[in-house]
């Protein structure tokens, strides 16, 4: 388990800025801060130039970011009828998506298709089996699978075809009348070396070079995932450490006249939201200090399950003396546990604990479980 | 600068529309919904990212889905039409003087009224003819249901992939001939095939197991693009198919209807399909 950054104390416009969202808002809260998406969006933008990116909307799924990053150019990855549907709310095309659910029930696709969605992400034969009736509308991306060893969250276990298949996928397609458009893969969530990556980048153009022999129709897309990583630990991220080598094997590996794309989520928005809970009670029980809070694993914090995450904790109050204690989430469930072991200084009822880099996999995942209603969502 | 509506039927293409005012923009629960103008086209109606509509050329889809069954028939007294929201299709077919009835069957009556506002070119107060039967209601469910009969059946539904896919169901054929009079005619919009040539497979199998007369006719609508489009016509009376040129300009001439597109000739010739839609029909029927 990944070790708990704690930030003990804040600055005094910290404070002053956290304590009037809580006046005016409540709390808890989820804060969606506009100029750190952007500033995110900008960097990406900047280490993958000519790269296009498609914001995963699944890390997030939330009407006003897709707002902001829908000006800001983006387009976006979409992986379910609700996700087109809120893009649809907000008149974006679906012209400026690709689907990227590699398994889909035949509603789904045709829920797509009239969203405008028309390039589809398949991984088996079965699944391009049955796109077929849409064939002549649609594109088709296949999803290869890169097993790496330093993602937090491998996601080439449940979906991608091994990278030795794709040559025949491509001539069973061709066969069967559906065009493949180009290749994807994912490399794993939280991919903290860019190794995985470059591997991923040299292999597939390798099978694009290879399939242009085969394909009647050349190859025009390579979607290199998402996966990139954020700092959990109040550390900046080196960008430029991380990406160089991506970016060069972009430009040594990938054939003339394939676009680039990238289907970014944590990266994007994982910065860009703050959670801000309060203390709502508190016990002495054996050695352990408990301090019961307003949102837990069942809510803003769920990313701690489903995510693997562990998020970087701020205490506005900077007391040296401290003591062990445990920060419980508001459900009746045991397992709605923040952190355990965590050194404290004594906290009152009404006081705050925030939450930082709590925008990706967070309010996606938080259940209503014991009828909270939850974090309120606020964009400043 | 204007915006442009482009379209999403085709992944690897699609046409673009400039959008110089738009009229009216709605996301009902069945479908995403636009109208606006352009300058060529006139008023342009959109669902779900496919046109659907346009006041410059809505003549040549609604005179030749009216005229070539109506004509063909001879003696339309009873005319049901399915979907056709927009009323263009009334309007042809109620300018049969001879036609008693036509029953239309829209499933959302939102669209209708949207129309009369919006698209008031389309039903040129159709809606308000004596003889227009206006039916809120799953065109699906009311071919299943509906004890009246009718001489002509037109199903002027949106694309398989939207809402009216039971439209393309064998069921759907089915229905209809239950409730068609003896030597009436069904047609239905079967898209372009240079693009969805499936669908004229689908259909072809699908209409022939209730008709003993099955077949395809054609016009090329511009903003369908892609070539012409077809038609399916199911019946059990072939003669109706085969007409001849006199009797069909007996007709015409005696309805007096003044048309842009169809004329009786172009009503014979549209029967004849290119090669590559003949293929792909005996192919599948065989
Ligand atoms: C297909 C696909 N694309 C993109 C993403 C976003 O990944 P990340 O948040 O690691 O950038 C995911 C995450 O599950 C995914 O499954």
């Amino acid at each position: 388990m990944t070790q708990r950054a704690i930030r003990y104390g804040a600055t005094e416009d910290e404070k002053a800025l956290y304590l009037d969202l809580v006046k005016k808002h409540g709390s808890p809260l989820l804060v969606i801060s506009r100029e750190k998406l952007l500033q995110q969006y900008n960097t990406l933008k900047q280490q993958l130039p000519g790269v296009a990116l498609y914001y995963a909307i699944k890390a997030f799924p939330y009407p006003a970011i897709i707002e902001i990053l829908d000006k800001a150019g983006a387009c976006f990855d979409v992986a379910s009828a609700g996700e087109i549907d809120l893009l649809q709310a907000q008149h974006i095309s679906g012209r400026r998506t690709i689907h990227t659910h590699p398994i889909k029930k035949d509603a789904e696709i045709r829920a797509a298709l009239r969203g405008g969605s028309t390039t589809f992400v398949v991984d088996n034969i079965d699944e391009l089996k049955k796109l077929l009736p849409y064939r002549q509308r649609i594109g088709v991306l296949l999803r290869v699978s890169f097993r790496s060893e330093t993602t937090q969250i491998d996601l080439s276990r449940k979906f991608g075809c091994s990278p030795d298949s794709v040559i025949e996928l491509v001539e069973q397609a061709s066969a069967l009348g559906a065009h493949i458009r180009g290749l994807s893969f994912h490399v794993g969530s939280q991919s903290t070396l860019p190794k995985a990556h470059v591997e991923a980048i040299e292999r597939c153009s390798q099978i694009i070079n290879d399939a242009a022999a085969i394909n009647p129709n050349p190859m025009d897309i390579l979607d290199i995932g998402g996966g990139f990583p954020v700092s959990y630990n109040f550390e900046d991220m080196d960008n430029e450490a991380y990406f160089t080598p991506i970016r060069e094997a972009i430009k040594q590996y990938v054939p003339d006249g394939i676009r680039v794309i990238a289907e970014p989520g944590r990266y994007l928005i994982a910065p860009a939201v703050t959670a801000i809970s309060s203390v709502s009670g508190k016990a002495k029980r054996g050695d352990y200090q408990w301090y019961y809070l307003d949102d837990g694993v069942y809510g803003s914090y769920s990313g701690q399950i489903f995510d693997h995450a562990c998020y970087p904790l701020q205490i506005l109050n900077d007391e040296a003396q401290r003591e062990v204690a445990i920060l419980a989430g508001p459900t009746c469930d045991s397992i709605d546990i923040i952190a355990e072991d965590i050194e404290l200084p004594k906290l009152e009822e009404g006081d705050l604990v925030i939450g930082h880099m709590m925008g990706a996999y967070t309010y996606a995942t938080s259940t209503q479980f014991n009828s909270l209603s939850g974090a309120s969502i606020i964009v400043i | 600068m204007s915006d442009f509506f482009t379209e999403t039927l085709y992944d690897p293409l699609g046409q673009s529309f400039r959008i110089d005012k738009l009229y009216y923009e709605q996301k009902t629960e069945h479908q995403h919904l636009m109208i606006f103008h352009n300058a060529f086209l006139g008023r342009v109606m959109t669902l779900d990212g496919v046109v659907q509509t346009t006041e410059r050329d809505e003549f040549i889809y609604h005179e030749m889905m009216a005229h070539v069954p109506m004509f063909a028939h001879g003696n339309a007294k009873k005319v049901l039409i399915i979907g056709g929201g927009d009323g263009g299709m009334l309007r042809e077919a109620l300018r049969h003087k001879n036609v008693e009835q036509v029953t239309m069957v829209e499933i959302d009556g939102a669209v209708i009224e949207m129309s009369k506002q919006w698209l008031p070119n389309h039903s040129q107060g159709a809606f308000d003819d004596p003889r227009a039967n206006i039916v809120i209601a799953d065109g699906m469910d009311f071919v299943r249901e509906t004890e009246m009969r009718f001489d002509v059946i037109i199903s002027d539904s949106t694309d398989p992939i939207g809402p009216g896919e039971v439209l393309f169901s064998n069921d759907f054929y089915a229905q209809c001939k239950r409730i068609l009079n003896p030597g009436g005619v069904m047609v239905t919009q079967n898209g372009v095939p240079f693009f969805q040539v499936d669908e004229v497979r689908n259909t072809a199998i699908r209409m022939s197991a209730s008709f003993s007369d099955q077949t395809f006719y054609s016009a090329a609508v511009p903003t369908y693009y892609g070539g012409i489009m077809t038609f399916a016509w199911g019946s059990d009376e072939s003669t109706l198919r085969t007409i001849d040129l006199d009797s069909l300009q007996q007709r015409y001439q005696q309805a007096g209807i003044e048309t842009r597109y169809y004329t009786p000739e172009i009503h014979r010739a549209s029967f004849a399909l290119p090669r590559y839609v003949d293929i792909a029909i005996a192919e599948a029927k065989a």
